[in-house]
């Protein structure tokens, strides 16, 4: 049973998560398009930063995990252990067309697949590469998500926890 | 390198010269065009005809290209529609192309499926180490006396002996599946007692792209330095060959987001060659128009992300605000801000109207004064110089023999610039003048590539000026006449390197790609160490990276064991009392 202490903290958590949610980037398998577009939104012509967006180095101290890209074989592994790395709760957003399907890389031999059949994706942004506005609205619909309280992933793609190597929420080490 | 290779440059070396150089070890020669000549030669005679043309410093080693001149696998047979079969007998071959200005030579070894082998060339041309990884792992042609055997190019948990460039490997056939656990961490390199290895990577803030660095640390110097790419192999090579001419098109355009267009130019241009087609003025003016605005929107691109390492993001911000000019204006013209799709099998899709080019010269008038301020800044700004001057610095020497491409080695003095060196497109109608710069370190990096932005707006203008009138695109057959073609450009990044070869049929027999990033891993590998850790990011940096360039299909890997096999380095290992003295000395003198 929750204490009204605890209420109260995870009340303050959430507001503090929703103004100023961490990001850290990964490039699965991209051509590098949707992570110039990444970054170009970061920039002071589209500037993510006004939404408290806070683009950063290390997963351990991200929120949000923003990824392009098809998974390619050599990628897959270590986008595992960086989802694993970053404390709970935690969101993905994807950024691009190819990782959805594997877009026009799909048949190439390297692609494991779409970044859904390996982690859990909450917000897709599709496009080739999309347009900043794009990706500006893949993340407040993100932070809409949050508002309405849904603190942990149940997004299409899905995978249920541990079938391709993800442990189940709580063991990765994280920080609640 | 060996005293050989100080020898002075005869400028007056042509393709004929060539041709007698090498011609006691070839096999045949045969002409190929007006710039291009065919020397084929058996294994073992290749290193020594190598070294005769390496000798006269007659070119560089622009790529190895291999082919299985094998049949496609059955059930990809089936899925084309029964394509004609060419053809073709159960070989493979190497082709290991040199290139001097407009010039290409080509060695041409054929090897037997059974057992291919072709002897190291890294001995003779330092270069050459990296293509002949790829070569090995994705062919599964032995390199005989090659200094480093392991796993380089594919994923770690690739199955052993599929080779997937071959032709009877299928991207459809079952593969085993990637293992469900995550694996350990490979086991750290061991170290010698007192250093350190810092690993880095592949998720790392210093740049977008995945890739593993591992370097070896004495202090704050580096010793060694070790690259693992491949985190964005897509096999974009392979997947050509499943595709038909017109949809290999908007593959290749997406093996790299920031130069897509330059990767479709090299593509159309070489298939238009081998369909013999002439494609009009105005489609050729068009295309370079874009592949200058694109090299704009790189160089900007490039500007802000080097100040960012050097921890100055003002410069970043301000760099990355103009770059949304030419942004504008490619989005303008095309619809699309990256991909911007402008090219056809045969021409262009997008024509630039009048209130086009209006909007192209005020962009471009923004854009140059502030270029002109960013190239103050950059030569001027002193603390910004400390993180600069004199880092980084490669030689004439080591550029050449490193066979070092595009700005950065134009910052060293090399005069590489296959715009000006073999005009394509338009270039022949609007010449290039090389920027050049001897300054050798970052600085010099930096300059070139901002001067380079002045060239880009003089080019434009010029273009604009005297805009071709005609047609756009002229039809081209989905059938591509048997042939291969080899067909350079130059990228934002430098020399960009395609060789396409056709069987008649509907898809591509074969699209090798070599990029500018893969010539450039070199001098990375080489100019870090020495250097304190914290100067590497710009290093790095400076060559321009390019990781999904680079990994369509290839990955460095350099054991520590290794170090002094191919490339010379100065590596020197020091002991804790060593590095002790030299902080005092550092301190006491001043001195670095």
């Amino acid at each position: 049973m929750e204490s009204i202490v605890t209420r109260a903290l995870n009340k303050v958590a959430l507001w503090s998560r929703i103004n100023s949610p961490w990001l850290v980037h990964f490039n699965s398998g991209s051509c590098n398009g949707c992570d110039i577009e990444i970054l170009a939104t970061l920039t002071p012509r589209y500037d993510l930063e006004r939404f408290g967006v806070k683009l950063w180095g290390s997963p351990r101290h991200a929120d949000v995990l923003i990824c392009t890209g098809p998974v390619t074989r050599q990628a897959r592994e270590r986008l595992i252990r960086v989802y694993e790395q970053m404390p709970d709760p935690k969101f993905v957003v994807l950024v691009g067309s190819c990782g959805i399907t594997g877009g026009v890389f799909h048949g190439c031999y390297n692609i494991v697949g779409a970044l859904g059949d390996v982690i859990p994706v909450d917000v897709s942004v599709p496009g080739c590469p999309p347009r900043p506005e794009a990706i500006i609205d893949g993340v407040v619909q993100l932070l809409q998500k949050l508002k309405g309280g849904a603190p942990k992933t149940e997004a299409a793609g899905t995978v249920p926890p541990g079938a391709a190597g993800i442990m189940p929420p709580g063991a990765a080490g994280g920080t609640q | 390198m060996s005293d050989e290779c100080r020898q002075e440059r005869p400028e007056t070396l042509t393709l004929q010269s060539a041709a007698d150089l090498v011609k006691q070890w070839a096999v045949s020669i045969r002409p190929v065009g007006e710039s291009s000549l065919d020397v084929e030669t058996s294994p073992e005679t290749l290193p020594a005809a190598v070294a005769a043309l390496w000798k006269a410093r007659w070119g560089y080693l622009s790529a190895i290209t291999a082919l299985d001149n094998g049949s496609p696998a059955p059930a990809e047979t089936a899925q084309a529609g029964a394509a004609p079969a060419a053809p073709r007998d159960d070989s493979l071959s190497v082709l290991y192309h040199f290139c001097r200005g407009p010039s290409v030579l080509t060695f041409r070894v054929k090897l037997p499926r059974a057992r291919p082998f072709v002897p190291t060339l890294s001995r003779i041309v330092p270069p050459a180490l990296l293509f002949e990884r790829e070569v090995a792992e994705t062919f599964g042609i032995t390199i005989e006396g090659i200094p480093d055997r392991s796993r380089t190019f594919i994923a770690d948990d690739w199955p052993e002996g599929i080779y997937p460039m071959r032709k009877d490997f299928s991207p459809q056939s079952a593969l085993p599946p990637a293992p469900k656990s995550i694996a350990e961490p490979a086991a750290a390199p061991e170290s010698k007692p007192g250093t350190f290895i810092v690993p880095i990577g592949p998720q790392h803030p210093a740049l977008k792209e995945p890739g593993h660095f591992e370097l070896t640390v004495d202090g704050e110097l580096v010793t060694n330095a070790r690259i693992r790419l491949g985190y964005v192999l897509r096999g974009i090579e392979k997947g050509a060959e499943d595709r038909t001419w017109i949809q290999t098109l908007y593959l290749m355009e997406r093996i790299c987001g920031i130069c897509s267009h330059i990767h479709a130019t090299a593509y159309v241009l070489g298939v238009e060659k081998l369909a013999g087609v002439t494609v009009p003025p105005r489609a050729q003016t068009v295309r370079t128009l874009f592949a200058e605005l694109e090299r704009i929107h790189s160089h900007l691109l490039w500007l802000g992300v080097a100040a960012h390492e050097a921890g100055f993001d003002t410069l970043f911000m301000y760099s990355w605000r103009d770059r949304e000019t030419v942004m504008d204006l490619l989005e303008r013209l095309s619809g699309n801000r990256v991909n911007y799709s402008v090219n056809v099998v045969g021409g262009v899709k997008y024509d630039v109207d009048a209130a086009g080019m209006d909007a192209i010269r005020r962009g471009l008038d923004h854009l140059e004064g502030r270029s002109h301020h960013y190239l103050k800044i950059a030569t001027t700004d002193e603390s910004f110089l400390r993180r600069t001057r004199g880092v980084g610095t490669i030689t004439r020497e080591q550029a050449d023999m490193l066979g070092i491409v595009g700005p950065t080695a134009r910052a060293s003095g090399v005069p590489r610039d296959v715009r000006h060196d073999s005009p394509y497109a338009a270039y022949p109608q609007f010449p290039v003048e090389v920027v050049l710069d001897e300054g050798n370190d970052l600085v010099a990096r930096f300059v070139v590539r901002i001067k380079e932005l002045f060239e880009c707006y003089r080019l434009i203008r010029a273009m604009l000026d005297r805009f071709p009138t005609g047609d756009l695109s002229i039809p081209v057959p989905r059938r591509i006449p048997e042939g291969e073609v080899v067909s350079r450009v130059e990228g934002p990044r430098g020399e960009l390197f395609y060789y396409i070869r056709s069987a008649g049929g509907p898809k591509p027999d074969r699209v090798k790609v070599r990029t500018p990033s893969l010539c450039n891993w070199a001098a990375v590998e080489s100019v870090a160490v020495g250097h304190k850790l914290a100067d590497i990011p710009m290093i790095l940096v400076g060559i321009d990276p390019c990781f999904s360039c680079n990994d369509r299909s290839i990955v460095v890997r350099r054991r520590a064991s290794t170090e002094s096999a191919e490339i010379p380095r100065h590596t020197e290992h020091w002991s804790w009392e060593d590095l002790r003295r030299h902080g005092i000395r550092s301190y006491e003198g001043g001195a670095t």
